[in-house]
């Protein structure tokens, strides 16, 4: 066994007592503290596997956003006691059906699997982007990246609707309290320039490298919300037009170049010429779009009476 | 040298073993978080280790962007202590 190895198997370990304990932990608060390492582990995992593209997806969700949802979601839950939500049998059968049968679509998979890994790279010089994860995402399959944007979006508008009739149109989320010369905000006024342009970053490098709009702009919305959280900025009001316009942009901008495509012969073809400038322009767009998006989900409803 | 990457990493796991222990354990909320925050700055490390050995591109980016966001997890604690989720302990203290 190497040492190579060794750090595998014991990752492996980590995970799974990760996972045991977010399950069977006894404490709402306990599992979610222990769900936070788990997406960081799986992060170190996905290195692992070679995926570097997820593992910053995953990182980027897990450190950024679901970290602050859950622990928010887990305070408001809390009746004092601690107390978890009783125990379903019905819940736990259905979970333990799922996860057997994915693993056993896995292991009945046919081996070898060819897998679309030789198209893809016969096709990479006319994507637009040396990095084959951008390369489908934005190109091959931008079809689905569309759909992902617009289920983006309509979960936002479902979040909206939750709001109270006397607080519609207001800001979302409750007036922050923080002493402006604490920790905190220090904090939220010295990291989101310095996460602006690493979120900014992200997308840039993701044509050649691993990065992209989904990552780049989970950073930012993660910075974003820290500021707000931070008590330097306010979210804008729901109602506001310029707020409106900047959750479509992405959407709409990619929709436009799909349509565009026409002149390439179909639906989201891009001409190999223009591939590169329209694939770095979605993105840019749709990395905004999609921060404000992730923010604005995190803090929720709008709570404020205008 | 890769052999000696994986030693400097397997030894960082180990300490986030120890971590883990305080995580599952308590025995207050903020034991947890911090060792969970301690698993973090572990990750970093055992990320930039990685990308020695992998020479992969992005690895080195990613042990960057979990730099940057791996404080978050105490920011939404210290909120989500505060009696409302909007306050801030220090001001309130």
């Amino acid at each position: 066994m190497t040492l190579g190895d060794a750090f595998d198997i014991l990752l492996c370990l980590l995970i799974l007592t990760a996972a045991a304990g977010v399950i069977g932990g006894r404490d709402l608060f306990g599992s979610v503290a222990l769900f936070i390492v788990y997406g960081l582990l799986l992060t170190i995992a996905w290195v692992r596997l070679g995926a570097v593209d997820v593992a910053l997806a995953e990182g980027a969700i897990g450190a950024g956003l679901t970290g602050v949802l859950l622990l928010g979601a887990a305070a408001k839950m809390d009746d004092g006691a601690g107390q978890r939500p009783s125990f379903r049998p019905g819940a736990l059968l259905l979970c333990a059906g799922v996860a057997g049968g994915l693993g056993w679509a896995v292991v009945s998979l046919a081996q070898p699997a060819a897998g679309l890994i030789p198209l893809v790279r016969e096709n990479l010089p006319v994507a637009g982007a040396d990095n084959p994860v951008t390369a489908v995402l934005l190109n091959f399959r931008g079809w689905d990246t569309l759909m992902e944007a617009a289920v983006l979006l309509i979960a936002l508008v479902g979040v909206w609707a939750l709001s109270p009739e006397d607080s519609w149109g207001g800001r979302s989320g409750l007036t922050q309290r923080v002493r402006v010369d604490g920790v905190l905000g220090t904090f939220g006024r010295f990291l989101p320039p310095i996460g602006f342009v690493v979120g900014v970053y992200l997308v840039w490098v993701g044509t050649s490298a691993p990065g992209g709009a989904f990552q780049g702009g989970t950073v930012v919305a993660a910075v974003w919300l820290l500021a707000i959280m931070a008590g330097v900025v306010e979210p804008p009001p729901v109602a506001s037009i310029r707020l409106r316009l900047l959750l479509m942009a992405g959407p709409a901008v990619f929709l436009a170049t799909g349509i565009w495509g026409f002149a390439a012969g179909a639906f989201m073809a891009f001409d190999p010429a223009y591939a590169k400038p329209l694939i770095l322009a979605v993105e840019l767009v749709l990395a905004l779009s999609i921060a404000a998006t992730l923010a604005l989900l995190v803090i929720g409803r709008p709570r404020r009476p205008q | 040298m890769t052999g000696f990457l994986y030693a400097a990493a397997l030894v960082i796991l180990a300490t986030i073993c120890v971590s883990m222990w305080r995580v599952l354990r308590g025995p207050t909320r903020a034991d947890r978080i911090m060792g969970a925050q301690l698993i973090g700055t572990g990750g970093v490390a055992v990320l930039v280790l990685l990308s020695l050995v992998h020479r992969q591109a992005g690895v080195l980016d990613l042990a960057l962007l979990l730099a940057l966001l791996a404080a978050f997890a105490a920011v939404g604690f210290v909120k989500s202590q505060s009696a409302d989720g909007a306050g801030d302990p220090e001001g309130e203290s």
